[in-house]
């Protein structure tokens, strides 16, 4: 490739940012022994499990899914999968998005039938392939633990608690379930549960008989409910109870059961026998069974696991409950709820920010949560539906200065898993909000009434479900969007009268960059006949520039490039210019060595 | 009886010069609305009977139980001279019908947006002065206020009644307080005086100065006497008029005038002013209230005033005031002065043009207005919104400076941000109806020329507060009003249930309509703000929140204010940033902008929309800039007009101009929210001394200069002495001696510091004049008022940003103040550290 490129590397950046970034590695401590490296590797990585489960599906090309964190161990591992099973295996380092998220396009590159992805997951369901997820386990001193809860509830036995952890610790939960029940007498414990690889059983044999690479709802299936009926009502209540705050709709859960039953690290759930009287809830990948006639709101949830982004999810999503926390490192705990409503209250102030916006940036953050196309399209729908102009950015990774290259766009909306969404922008020169900030700032049907949801896929309308990764709007959608549009076509006064900006206490006037075909018709119609680069209006002082934002902005603008300063500079003949990239001009010093060194 | 028909009121609107638009403004509970009463009455709206008690223009219930007016409110009235005095009008005038619009306006600092909104609609004023409390800090405030706006005085001197019944002071002590009084008047004036007016100062001897008691309804100017003593005399009127006040004498034994106290005897004279205008009064007072009702009926019979029976029985301060009110009827006498000395639109507009335009003098709506012509281009400022009884609509209150409006008619109404020629802030809609606002209730009419003061219904929705409104495409804005007061006092409010969210958000927007003054927005941490210029104005308006606008039962925080971050010194090193890539590099410093040229930018004196070589002659001549780096400015921050500058001071730099932009976003940024407690910044300059760039454009786009030229300008805010300023009151208390030691131990307790004490001449009552951190001032009223013993009556404006001893990340106590606001922020309490902003080379 080198040989084709005449000139150094394409990237300003020598690499050296990426090279020394310091990364905060705190799990996994490995034994330095080879031998019991190799054990403690088989254990904490489940190697076994995993293998077992390529075994059985008969997978023949793996790719394995490091967080950076992790990247030490992949090597280790890779080859005690390969010498297991024999598949050809990959690993996969680095992800785009967050490593939370499993990579789908990377796997895709190298044709994997399955994707093992290890470390801290959002649990986002994905689209195309089959996962099986090792989270590693991490120790839990569990009496430690269980005292703390005590601690925090000893007063009264009969607390209604859901124990909610990240995901590494999840192989201890039931102990600690059980400790809390059989030795502390609480009566009124429910516990979450996340999708392991005892789901993917069901998805492998699924995927299998549907033609294991483009099972397109194969995680539909993993997301909880065994037979197929019940998925259906599973995956409806799933995602449509936040936005209906209907929580009575699954009661369907006794196949989720058997399913998670069959895990080999989850013992009998004691709620097993009243099965039937519990109702499920289903969040970012947890779910949970309360017993028939509880609200959500009556428990207290306590979370095993420190500070990170799924615990301030937890905590957005059910604002409503008291949040109390367990750091198994620090061996601490305490009340994390107090923080909740401030961070809410910062969201609340995006989404007026995100109503003041005329240009919107839609920033993809996700290339593998399932039906994240529909997302871009029914936000885009709802944002054209407002008058509004939406660009589609894909970057990668966001950060300050790449974002703050668009000035003219006044607020991003970054699709991505629950656990990236919440972006702090405060160092951001535009806000970045979610969807359902969004969706809440532009659509009248929706109002901020203190319930938080950061998985997109709850937004959208029940036909664009989970898996069904058609393109389509839905008609009804787009109407609660914008349920005004109707008669404000026959009264403007409604549709362009300005709106009370709480950002700034004035009027805000809404520009409407009207894309309909009307206006593209008067333009084309203008243009025809004209050879002039721009169309000017009456005065011939200004370019026409019929309602484009782009325009618009180059209007405010104080550069618009180079100026044309007719007959005011000599001519003067061509003479040679630097050559090269910015990097290093090939007239700069040491252009030569750095060339020899390539070859 | 309503002694007018709108009909009446319709056809003089056509005849301009007939008509007089004026205020009623004044200091708190100088007798304003009591006052305007009268003139109510005069016009049959109210019983003759009642003048004096109604508070007509009060019309909302808090306004009656409190007894202080918060709106200002307009009534049109219909009032006929006679024949005789029509020559007296100096001005063109056709019949004697006029039609005056009123407006009275509240007296309280912390509605003075109210006057200014007042202020602009009108051309005239009627400033009352209570006669023992002589001229207070408001009043110079509103009077201040009228002449910036070009706005004639003619002034009255209220509560005559007190100094004779409750002071009981002698004839020559009531001149001379009098005198006083008009004195200080004329010195305000003097110093706020606009050449373009010409000689407003008020003398008594022209008719410019009335004496009155509103509660008891009765006033005269020395015109009204002049008119009774000519005939008299036999001299003529205006000559009668000058011997009335000032040192003119009359010896009654040789019937000769003098300008001189003594006879030839050397005996004292009595001055012509004693002998002839308040003799009759304190006798007609003394033989009254002291129930000498024989000698009482004597001179009413000499004065020609017939009682009727009923009338008669009276006694005391009943029947004073029935014969007052018969003897000298205020209403005539103030309309009177109203209508000779006051300027009718077609005088004023001729010369108001150029303070309420902002487009050019010579395109056709400045001519219109110039002319008001009732035939030109539609040129209306709506000053205020008034709420309808339709919940959540208002009546857009304005002045038709030009041409006519008339419902149904398609108009552009352009906010306060519209540029002329854009399409931002531009609405056209139709006028749907057009009504005449009389005190409590409105009238609809068909259309309204040029000169008169209406309501437009229709608009509401297009127009936060104030706006113009015109029909023609080239049009600029009438200029935008400047309050003498700022929201710097805010509380944050939620409401009770969640639920009610939009119920709160919509209150929120119909408050701020209601109200000129206040703010209404969303704080970084998502709390709702309303923001007002003082406790009182906040306390009102969050009443009318909860109980009209919103109606949901809200809670409020503690009030907070807020602060402003400076510097106090030139940065003690250069400031160098690198942008993420490492690529560019800016180097800055920064400097105190200097408190004049900071208030210069915030008043508008100095600003982002004047050309630029004439603001760097303005600037290097005022405020010793060199004209070179003036001519460089880049920009004003925060909001584009902030009190902080960016100035470009590179040397040949390559691509500069590419960044410009790019800068400018960082520049107003930053300033929005400062280093330290991320308030506003202010009065900082910040200089770039060189840019460093990229040769090639990708690497130097907005992605790496914004972050980049925002930590520079943070950097060189750091090492150049960070300060806070907070904001400070002018605080006004009026109390008798022995109040003030309660006075002082109160301002000291609460970081004031006093600044003058003086007596009122003539009064036991003293005025301290203090500065008061708005931190400190809250329950000030009320603390003062019981260390007092309800005795001392403070009034608090807005007076500087005063900046805080010591520097923001050393001084501890500073460092307490920022963290604290961090906290109430949400952010991290934690003072930055400087090499977060600082790199090095």
């Amino acid at each position: 490739m080198s040989n084709s490129l005449s000139g150094p590397s394409n990237f300003a950046d020598d690499g050296s940012a990426v090279i020394g970034r310091h990364l905060d590695v705190h799990h996994f401590k490995l034994a330095s022994e080879s031998q019991d490296k190799i054990k403690s590797c088989t254990d904490i990585y489940e190697i076994d499990r995993t293998v077992s489960a390529i075994k059985e599906r008969g997978y023949k090309r793996i790719a394995l899914q490091f967080p950076d964190d992790l990247l030490q161990d992949s090597g280790l591992v890779a080859q005690l999968i390969r010498d297991q099973t024999g598949s050809a295996v990959f690993i996969l380092a680095d992800t785009s998005y967050g490593s939370c998220c499993v990579d789908e396009v990377a796997a895709q590159h190298i044709s994997a039938d399955a994707i093992i992805h290890y470390g801290r997951s959002c649990q986002s369901p994905t689209s195309r392939l089959p996962v099986i997820y090792v989270f590693g386990k991490q120790p839990v001193d569990v009496q430690d633990c269980a005292a703390t809860f005590d601690g925090f509830f000893g007063k009264d036995k009969a607390q209604k608690a859901v124990l909610m952890y990240d995901v590494i610790y999840s192989h201890c939960i039931d102990q600690l379930l059980a400790t809390l029940q059989s030795e502390m007498h609480y009566t009124n414990i429910v516990k979450s549960r996340v999708e392991t690889e005892s789901n993917l059983g069901y998805v492998l044999s699924d995927s299998k008989t549907n033609g294991a690479l483009n099972s397109g709802c194969c995680q539909k299936k993993e997301s909880c409910c065994s037979t197929s009926s019940s998925t259906e009502a599973a995956t409806g209540c799933c995602s449509s109870e936040a936005a209906k705050s209907d929580y009575d709709q699954c009661t369907n859960s006794s196949g989720c059961r058997t399913a998670t039953s069959t895990s080999s690290t989850q013992q009998l759930v004691v709620e097993d026998d009243n099965s039937e009287h519990t109702k499920k809830r289903r969040r970012f990948g947890r779910t949970y069974d309360l017993p028939v006639g509880d609200q959500i709101e009556d428990y207290t949830l306590f979370y095993v696991g420190d500070e990170s982004p799924t615990l301030s999810n937890i905590m957005m999503t059910h604002s409503k409950c008291d949040v109390y926390s367990y750091n198994p490192e620090t061996k601490k705990g305490r009340l994390e709820s107090a923080q909740v409503n401030r961070a809410l209250m910062r969201r609340y102030f995006l989404v007026q920010k995100a109503k003041d916006a005329d240009v919107i940036g839609i920033a993809v953050g996700t290339l593998g949560v399932a039906s994240y196309m529909t997302m871009i399209k029914h936000l885009k729908a709802l944002i054209e539906s407002k008058g509004k102009k939406a660009y589609t950015f894909v970057m990668g990774k966001l950060n300050v200065a790449k974002m703050a290259n668009f000035m003219e766009i006044d607020c991003f909306v970054y699709v991505a898993c629950p656990e990236n969404s919440l972006i702090d922008s405060k160092e951001f020169y535009r806000p970045i909000v979610t969807p359902f900030e969004l969706e809440i700032a532009l659509s009248k049907s929706r109002e901020w009434n203190g319930d938080y949801v950061t998985d997109f896929q709850q937004l959208l309308p029940d036909e664009d479900k989970i898996g069904v990764d058609k393109i389509k709007i839905s008609q009804t959608q787009l109407d609660a969007a914008s349920d005004d549009e109707d008669y404000s076509d026959k009264d403007s006064d409604e549709d362009d009268r300005p709106h009370f900006s709480l950002v700034t206490g004035q009027f805000k006037q809404s520009k409407r960059y009207t894309t309909n075909s009307e206006d593209t018709k008067e333009l084309s119609a203008l243009i025809q006949g004209t050879t002039d680069l721009t169309v000017r209006n009456k005065n011939t002082s200004v370019a026409t520039l019929m309602s484009s934002a782009a325009g618009e902005y180059l209007q405010s603008r104080e550069f618009r490039g180079l100026e044309v300063a007719l007959g005011e500079s000599p001519v003067e003949l061509a003479t040679e210019g630097r050559a090269g990239i910015a990097r290093g001009y090939r007239t700069e010093d040491g252009y030569g060595e750095r060339e020899k060194e390539k070859y | 009886m309503v002694n007018f028909t709108i009909d009446q009121i319709r056809a003089l609107m056509d005849k301009v010069t007939n008509v007089r638009n004026m205020s009623v403004i004044a200091h708190v509970d100088h007798g304003k609305s009591t006052l305007t009463d009268s003139l109510v009455s005069k016009a049959g709206i109210i019983s003759a009977g009642r003048a004096g008690d109604a508070r007509f223009m009060d019309t909302r219930q808090d306004e009656q139980d409190r007894g202080i007016t918060i709106k200002s409110t307009a009534i049109s009235l219909y009032f006929e001279m006679t024949e005789g005095d029509l020559p007296d009008i100096k001005q063109k005038s056709d019949g004697a019908a006029f039609l005056i619009n009123l407006i009275d306006s509240p007296g309280h600092v912390d509605f003075s947006s109210e006057v200014t909104a007042a202020l602009r609609v009108t051309d005239g004023a009627l400033v009352v002065v209570d006669c023992v409390d002589g001229v207070c800090v408001q009043t110079e405030t509103v009077l201040r206020q009228a002449l910036g706006e070009r706005i004639k005085p003619v002034v009255v001197i209220n509560k005559v009644d007190r100094a004779l019944l409750e002071l009981q002071v002698t004839k020559e002590d009531l001149y001379t307080s009098f005198l006083r009084t008009i004195e200080s008047v004329n010195v305000i004036i003097a110093t706020y005086n606009d050449k373009v007016l010409g000689d407003v100062m008020v003398y008594p001897e022209q008719g410019t100065v009335a004496f009155a008691s509103g509660l008891h309804g009765w006033a005269f100017t020395i015109r009204q006497f002049a008119n009774r003593y000519a005939k008299k005399f036999g001299v003529d009127r205006s000559k009668m008029m000058d011997k009335l006040w000032g040192e003119n004498y009359f010896n009654p034994a040789t019937r000769k005038w003098t300008t001189k106290g003594q006879d030839a005897n050397g005996k004292p004279l009595e001055r012509a002013f004693n002998m002839f205008i308040l003799d009759p009064i304190f006798k007609l007072f003394d033989s009254i209230m002291n129930f000498k009702k024989d000698a009482a009926f004597a001179m009413l019979e000499k004065l020609e005033i017939t009682l009727k029976n009923d009338e008669k029985e009276m006694e005391g301060k009943m029947l004073l005031k029935t014969v007052m009110k018969k003897f000298l009827p205020a209403g005539e006498a103030l309309l009177e002065m109203i209508v000779i000395h006051l300027p009718s639109p077609v005088t004023a507009q001729k010369y108001r043009v150029e303070n309420l335009y902002e487009g050019p003098m010579d395109d056709d709506c400045a001519e219109g207005i110039r002319g008001c012509d009732p035939n030109g281009p539609l040129m209306l400022y709506v000053s205020k919104m008034v709420p309808t009884s339709d919940k959540g609509r208002f009546y857009a209150f304005g002045r038709v400076f030009s041409g006519t409006v008339r419902a149904g008619l398609k108009v552009r109404i352009q906010g306060p941000n519209y540029v002329p020629g854009s399409k931002t802030d531009l609405f056209v809609k139709s006028v749907q109806r057009i009504v005449l606002m009389m005190g409590r209730s409105v009238e609809p009419i068909e259309d309204c020329p040029a000169g008169n003061i209406v309501g437009l219904v229709g608009i509401d929705q297009f127009l936060l507060k104030s706006g113009t409104i015109t029909t023609s495409e080239t049009a600029h804005n009438l200029k935008v009003m400047k309050f003498s007061v700022s929201p710097v006092v805010q509380v944050a409010v939620e409401c009770k249930q969640a639920s009610d969210l939009p119920k709160l958000v919509e209150g929120l927007k119909r408050l701020s309509k209601s109200d000129p003054c206040v703010l209404c927005y969303t704080s970084e941490t998502g709390e709702h703000i309303v923001a007002g210029s003082g406790e009182l104005h906040l306390e009102i308006c969050l009443k009318d929140l909860e109980e009209d606008h919103a109606q949901v039962p809200i809670r409020k925080s503690d009030p907070v204010v807020q602060y402003k971050e400076t510097i106090q010194a030139e940065s003690s090193v250069t400031a160098l940033a690198k942008s993420p890539n490492k690529h560019n590099r800016i180097f800055m410093k920064a400097a105190p902008l200097g408190e004049e040229l900071s208030l210069a930018i915030e008043n508008g004196k100095v600003g982002p929309r004047d050309e630029f070589k004439a603001r760097a002659r303005v600037l290097s001549d005022e405020y010793e800039w060199d004209n070179q780096e003036a001519r460089k400015i880049w920009a004003f921050g925060p909001d584009a007009n902030g009190a902080n500058v960016m100035v470009d001071l590179t040397k040949g730099v390559a691509y500069l101009n590419e960044i410009k932009d790019s800068c400018v976003a960082a520049f107003q940024w930053a300033t929005r929210e400062g280093v330290f407690a991320e308030e506003n910044m202010r009065g900082c300059r910040f200089n770039i001394l060189d840019v460093v760039l990229h040769a090639d454009a990708i690497h130097r786009g907005g992605g790496q200069i914004i972050p980049a030229c925002r930590s520079a300008i943070y950097a060189a805010a750091y090492v150049a002495q960070p300060g806070l300023m907070e904001p400070v009151y002018l605080v006004e208390i009026t109390c008798p001696e022995q109040a003030m030691g309660g006075i002082y131990g109160v301002l000291n307790k609460r970081r004031g510091h006093t600044i003058g004490e003086e007596q009122r001449p003539g009064t036991p009552m003293y005025i301290v004049k203090a500065h008061l951190p708005v931190a400190e001032s809250f329950g000030f009223t009320a603390d003062l008022r019981q260390a007092t013993g309800g005795q001392a009556f403070p009034q608090s404006v807005f007076d500087h940003w005063q900046l805080m001893n010591g520097v923001s990340n050393e001084d501890p106590k500073l460092i307490e103040k920022v963290l604290s606001i961090r906290k109430r922020k949400g952010l991290k309490e934690e003072i930055p550290p400087l090499d977060r902003f600082l790199d090095r080379l």
